[in-house]
C-alpha cells in the first residue's frame, strides 16, 4: 500500500500493514540545502526540495507546503520576517498597527494572483509532481479567530478580543475569516490533501468554555462550512483539547485530531473511537535532551497506546532544529516498528 | 463589608469581568474602604487566590491570566494615585523577551502581576540582547531577571538565558540576581530551565508573580 492509502485506511478502519507516520522538519530543509533560512525560504523549489529531502532520507508519510507560520500574512501585506537560522521565523512587521488599519484591510479577492502566492505555488507544484500520487501534501491554515494574533500580535489581540470594541473585533474576524475561505480553495486546488485547520482559541487552554462555545464554536462554523470539512484537521497549535472534540465533532463534523503531546491519549482515543483519526504527537521538545532509547520508548508508549483498534496516526510536534539527528532517527525507526500491524 | 467586596471582587476577576471588578472597587470606595485597604485586602489576595486556582485547575486558560493581570494591574494604578504616602516596593525586575522572540503577551501577563504584588518592574521589550538584560539589571538595582520566551530556540539557544547565565558567571554577580524564565517550551519540558541556567521557571503568566517575589526575598536574604 501506498502512503496515501495507508492513510486512507486509517480513517475508515480498514485493515493496513502499519499506522500511517507523519512528521514536519521544516527548517531542517534549510540546513539540508546549506542556505541561510532568508535564501531557503525565498523560493519555492529550496522547500520543495528540502521537503524531498528530508522525506527521502527518514521515510515518513507527508510532505508540507508550508515554509512558516507567518507565511499566511504576507498575503495580508507583511513586509518583514525576522529569520534566524537557529530556529522559526518570527513575523516582524504587524500589518495591524492601530484599529484603524483594521478598516483597511483587504483581502484580495484572488490570493492565487497575489506574488506571494507564487512561490508556495511552486513549492506545491513540485511535490504533488513528485510525490502527490503516492504521499500526502499537508498545507497548514490558520483559522479566523487565530489569524489576529500574526496580524497584529497575540498581545494585541487579547486586548481586542477581551476589552476592545465589539464591532471592531468582528470586522477583523469577518475578514480573517473571509481570507480563510479564499486560501482552503486555493489550496486544494493546487493539489494539498491534508489541510491542518489550526485554531488555538479552538482550545479551552486560550479560552474558558463558555467564550469557546459562544465565540470559537460560531467563527469555527464560519470557516468550515463553505468549503466543508473534508480533509481538514483540528489542530490547536500544541495545546490541549481532548474536553471539546464532541462538540467539535457534533457541530463542525471534523473527523481527524492532531492532539497536544499534553494530552491524555488514551482519552482522546476513546472519544474519537472508530468515527475518525487521533493523532498521538510526541513532545518533540523534549526530544532535545532525549537519548535515541528514551525516544524510543516514548513512541513505543505512545503506538502502544493510539494503535489497538486502528484509527491512529503517529505524529510530530514543532521539530526544533536542536533535536539531534540521532533522535530523529530513533524516533521515525520506532514509530515504523511499534507501528507495525504485522 | 470587607469580606462581602472580596467575595465579589474575586468572582468578578475569575470571570475575567473587568467592568464587574471596577464597579466593586468604586462602590467599596464610596462606602469609605480605603484605597490602601482595596490594594492590600482586595486585589493583592485576589491575585495570591487566582496564583493557586491555576495552578490547580485545569479549565484555567490564556485568556484568565490575561485578564487577572489586567484588572489587578489597572485596579492598583487607580488605587496608588489616592494612597496617603507611597507604598513599599518589595523589590525590582528586570523582564523581556529574549533576544530573536518578538513575542510579547506573557510579559505582559507577569508584569501586570507584579505591579499588584508591588514588585517594581522595568519593561526592556522584546528581541533583548543577554547583555541589556544584565546591564539594566544593574542600573536598576534589580533582584531578578525575568526572560520570556515562545519559540524553542529564543528559550534553548545560546543568546537567550544561557548567555545571560555566563554573563552573571563572567562578571561574579550571580550572588545578587536571579534569572527566571517563562514561556510555551519551558512547559513542554519542565527541566529546560535548569539546562538553560535559570534560577526557576512558571508556567504561566500568574504563577510568575510568585516565583519572582520569592526570588526577591531569597536574594534579599543572602
Amino acid at each position: 500500500m501506498t502512503p496515501l492509502e495507508i492513510l486512507a485506511a486509517a480513517i475508515n478502519g480498514q485493515p493496513a500493514p502499519r499506522i500511517p507516520v507523519f512528521c514536519n522538519l521544516l527548517d531542517q530543509g534549510a540546513r539540508e540545502l546549506g542556505m541561510s533560512q532568508k535564501e531557503y525560504y525565498s523560493r519555492g523549489e529550496n522547500v520543495a526540495e528540502g521537503q524531498l529531502r528530508m522525506r527521502a532520507r527518514y521515510g515518513y508519510d507527508n510532505v508540507w507546503s508550508l515554509f512558516y507560520v507567518g507565511k499566511e500574512v504576507e498575503l495580508l501585506g507583511c513586509r518583514e520576517i525576522l529569520f534566524d537560522d537557529n530556529g522559526s521565523p518570527n513575523v516582524a512587521d504587524f500589518v495591524i498597527k492601530s484599529y484603524d488599519d483594521i478598516a483597511k484591510l483587504e483581502i484580495p479577492d484572488d490570493l492565487t494572483a497575489h506574488p506571494a502566492w507564487a512561490e508556495t505555488a511552486k513549492c506545491l507544484k513540485i511535490l504533488k509532481d513528485e510525490v502527490g500520487a503516492t504521499h500526502s501534501l499537508c498545507a497548514y491554515l490558520t483559522a479566523s479567530s487565530t489569524l489576529p494574533a500574526l496580524l497584529m500580535g497575540m498581545e494585541k489581540w487579547m486586548e481586542l478580543l477581551m476589552m476592545g470594541p465589539a464591532d471592531v473585533r468582528d470586522e477583523l474576524l469577518r475578514k480573517c475569516s473571509d481570507f480563510y475561505h479564499k486560501e482552503v480553495a486555493a489550496f486544494r486546488a493546487a493539489g494539498a490533501n491534508v489541510l491542518v485547520y489550526s485554531t488555538p482559541f479552538g482550545s479551552t487552554s486560550f479560552v474558558g468554555m463558555k467564550r469557546f462555545q459562544t465565540f470559537s464554536l460560531p467563527w469555527m462554523k464560519r470557516d468550515l462550512e463553505p468549503g466543508g470539512v473534508n480533509n481538514i484537521v483540528y489542530y490547536c497549535g500544541m495545546a490541549p483539547f481532548n474536553n471539546v472534540i464532541d462538540q467539535v465533532r457534533k457541530e463542525l463534523g471534523i473527523g481527524v485530531y492532531y492532539l497536544s503531546p499534553m494530552a491524555d491519549l488514551a482519552e482522546a482515543k476513546a472519544i474519537v473511537g472508530q468515527q475518525g483519526l487521533t493523532c498521538g504527537v510526541i513532545d518533540d521538545i523534549k526530544m532535545i535532551h532525549w537519548t535515541p532509547e528514551e525516544t524510543r520508548a516514548e513512541v513505543k508508549r505512545l503506538c502502544e497506546i493510539g494503535k489497538p483498534g486502528g484509527h491512529f496516526l503517529f505524529g510530530t510536534g514543532v521539530m526544533p532544529l536542536s533535536i539531534p539527528e540521532a533522535n530523529i532517527h530513533a524516533m521515525l525507526e520506532a514509530a515504523f516498528e511499534y507501528g507495525s500491524y504485522a | 463589608m470587607l469580606d462581602a467586596i472580596i467575595k465579589a471582587y474575586k468572582e468578578a476577576v475569575f470571570e475575567t469581568d473587568k467592568e464587574a471588578a471596577f464597579e466593586i472597587v468604586n462602590r467599596a470606595l464610596t462606602e469609605g474602604i480605603t484605597a490602601e485597604e482595596i490594594v492590600f485586602k482586595v486585589v493583592i489576595p485576589a491575585v495570591e487566590e487566582m496564583m493557586s486556582l491555576i495552578v490547580k485547575d485545569p479549565d484555567a486558560n490564556l485568556a484568565q491570566h490575561f485578564m487577572t493581570a489586567q484588572i489587578a494591574a489597572e485596579v492598583t494604578e487607580k488605587m496608588l494615585e489616592k494612597f496617603q504616602h507611597p507604598p513599599e516596593i518589595i523589590g525590582r525586575v528586570v523582564i523581556g523577551t529574549a533576544y530573536g522572540d518578538l513575542h510579547s503577551l506573557g510579559k505582559r501577563i507577569v508584569m501586570g502581576c507584579l505591579k499588584a504584588l508591588m514588585v517594581e518592574v522595568v519593561d526592556l521589550g522584546v528581541n533583548v540582547p543577554a547583555e541589556r538584560f544584565v546591564d539594566e539589571a544593574l542600573a536598576h538595582d534589580a533582584q531578578v531577571i525575568a526572560i520570556s520566551a515562545m519559540m524553542v530556540h529564543s528559550a534553548n539557544g545560546e543568546n537567550g538565558c544561557r548567555k545571560v547565565r555566563q554573563i552573571l558567571q563572567e562578571r561574579g554577580l550571580e550572588a545578587r540576581l536571579r534569572i527566571v524564565v517563562g514561556g510555551a517550551p519551558y512547559r513542554f519540558d519542565s527541566n529546560l530551565y535548569k539546562s538553560v541556567g535559570a534560577d526557576a521557571w512558571a508556567g504561566d503568566g500568574v504563577s510568575a508573580g510568585k516565583v519572582i517575589v520569592d526570588l526577591i526575598h531569597e536574594v534579599k536574604k543572602s
